[in-house]
């Protein structure tokens, strides 16, 4: 069972490495040159995602809810709108990059345009792959699509967002402290909220992580409940 | 290391100083959650970085810019811009790959959707996008930043 719901979980890698196994099985050599290109990536990613990551959490806890909805949030408007382009354009590395800082700022309340501009700004329009293009293409090819891309994007964050409801958008996970109820997992029986009521509560048929302060949990009782739940539904990454 | 990145480093490592500084409880609960983070997305991103390894041996950017530059305007410009959501290829291989395309007489309008589908729209991280956004989320994203590359690209060999 847990076998088949890790397997479902992670479709996608089975479905890479499948493909990589075929592979190697009929064409080693086009396999090895897949695993070479990968290679680059590899490296893009680990000088860049640690780094973020870090900085994603720490925003996290020293920036205050009311900040981010100051800035990017409903009330912001064309601030808002302006702040997402800055904060896109001075990134780097990959779309999938921009994806744990932008869930954050979720969490924090930016709104679903904000996001979507923030995305896309970071996907085309940062400050490094412009120098880049200006290099190889021209600056007024560069200028001018650069003005087309930000127009374009403004546009189309606007209809995101009139299509995409808050409720759309997954609810929000207890990063904070890496403790985290597997929901599919979970059937109810709310054995760790008997037991360790300042960290579980029920929410509906399943048991979820309650807000609380990490440097209070008590980890051998943690540990505990964790051995205790009947389908080992309580993951902790700390 | 493009100087962004660098800033990006140093500027974390600052943040991450001052934050010691001022209550090194927190830090440490900062670091445990990006640790976490990273994680919950190591899976899905060593699958994006395969994946997009096995495309570019399966439709090399050289062979996409060669077949692009023999079709007319529109098909190459379709054809460009659906090879660009497919793959995943680092700016400094996009730009004088796009630039070559330019050069060879392929025109403007398919090298920018190529360019912008690149970049914006993506298969290989769909899977991620619609776990962090949910699937409306992922979907909406990707079809209209995939119809407004189109649109900028035309909009661009208007102008230039």
């Amino acid at each position: 069972m847990i076998i088949l719901r890790k397997l479902k979980q992670n479709m996608f890698f089975v479905m890479i490495f499948l493909a990589y196994a075929g592979m190697m099985l009929l064409k080693p050599s086009m396999g090895m040159a897949s695993v070479k290109n990968s290679a680059y990536y590899i490296r893009e990613m680990l000088i860049i995602m640690p780094v973020i990551f870090v900085l994603t959490a720490l925003l996290d806890l020293w920036v205050p809810k009311e900040k981010i909805m100051h800035l990017l949030g409903k009330e912001a408007k064309g601030k808002g709108i302006f702040f997402s382009f800055v904060i896109g354009s001075i990134s780097a590395g990959p779309i999938y990059a921009a994806f744990p800082m932008c869930v954050m700022l979720r969490k924090k309340g930016a709104t679903i345009r904000n996001i979507i501009i923030i995305l896309s700004s970071w996907a085309v329009i940062k400050v490094p792959m412009l120098l880049n293009e200006a290099k190889f293409l021209g600056s007024k090819f560069m200028v001018t699509r650069w003005l087309l891309t930000v127009m374009a994007i403004i546009i189309f964050s606007w209809v995101a967002d009139r299509i995409i409801a808050d409720e759309d958008l997954p609810k929000e996970k207890p990063l904070q402290t890496g403790i985290t109820v597997n929901s599919k997992a979970c059937m109810g029986c709310g054995l760790c909220v008997k037991n360790y009521p300042q960290l579980f509560e029920m929410d509906g048929k399943k048991a979820t992580v309650k807000a609380h302060d990490a440097a209070q949990t008590n980890k051998e009782k943690l540990l505990a409940i964790m051995e205790a739940c009947p389908v080992k539904a309580i993951e902790y990454a700390g | 290391m493009d100087v962004f990145t660098i800033l990006i480093w140093v500027g974390t490592l600052i943040f991450l100083g001052i934050s010691f500084a001022k209550d090194p409880h927190k830090t440490k609960r900062a670091l445990r959650m990006a640790f976490a983070m990273g994680k919950g997305m190591a899976v899905s991103i060593f699958s994006i970085i395969f994946a997009i390894g096995l495309i570019l041996t399966l439709l090399p950017p050289a062979n996409i810019a060669a077949f692009a530059g023999k079709q007319s305007v529109a098909v190459a410009t379709m054809a460009s811009a659906l090879l660009g959501t497919v793959t995943l290829v680092p700016a400094f291989i996009a730009f004088p790959l796009v630039g070559t395309l330019v050069d060879a007489g392929v025109g403007i309008i398919p090298s920018v959707a190529f360019l912008t589908t690149l970049t914006m729209v993506g298969i290989v991280t769909f899977s991620l996008e619609k776990r962090e956004f949910g699937t409306k989320f992922a979907v909406i994203r990707n079809s209209l930043s995939f119809l407004f590359a189109i649109l900028i690209a035309f909009a661009m060999g208007a102008v230039m």
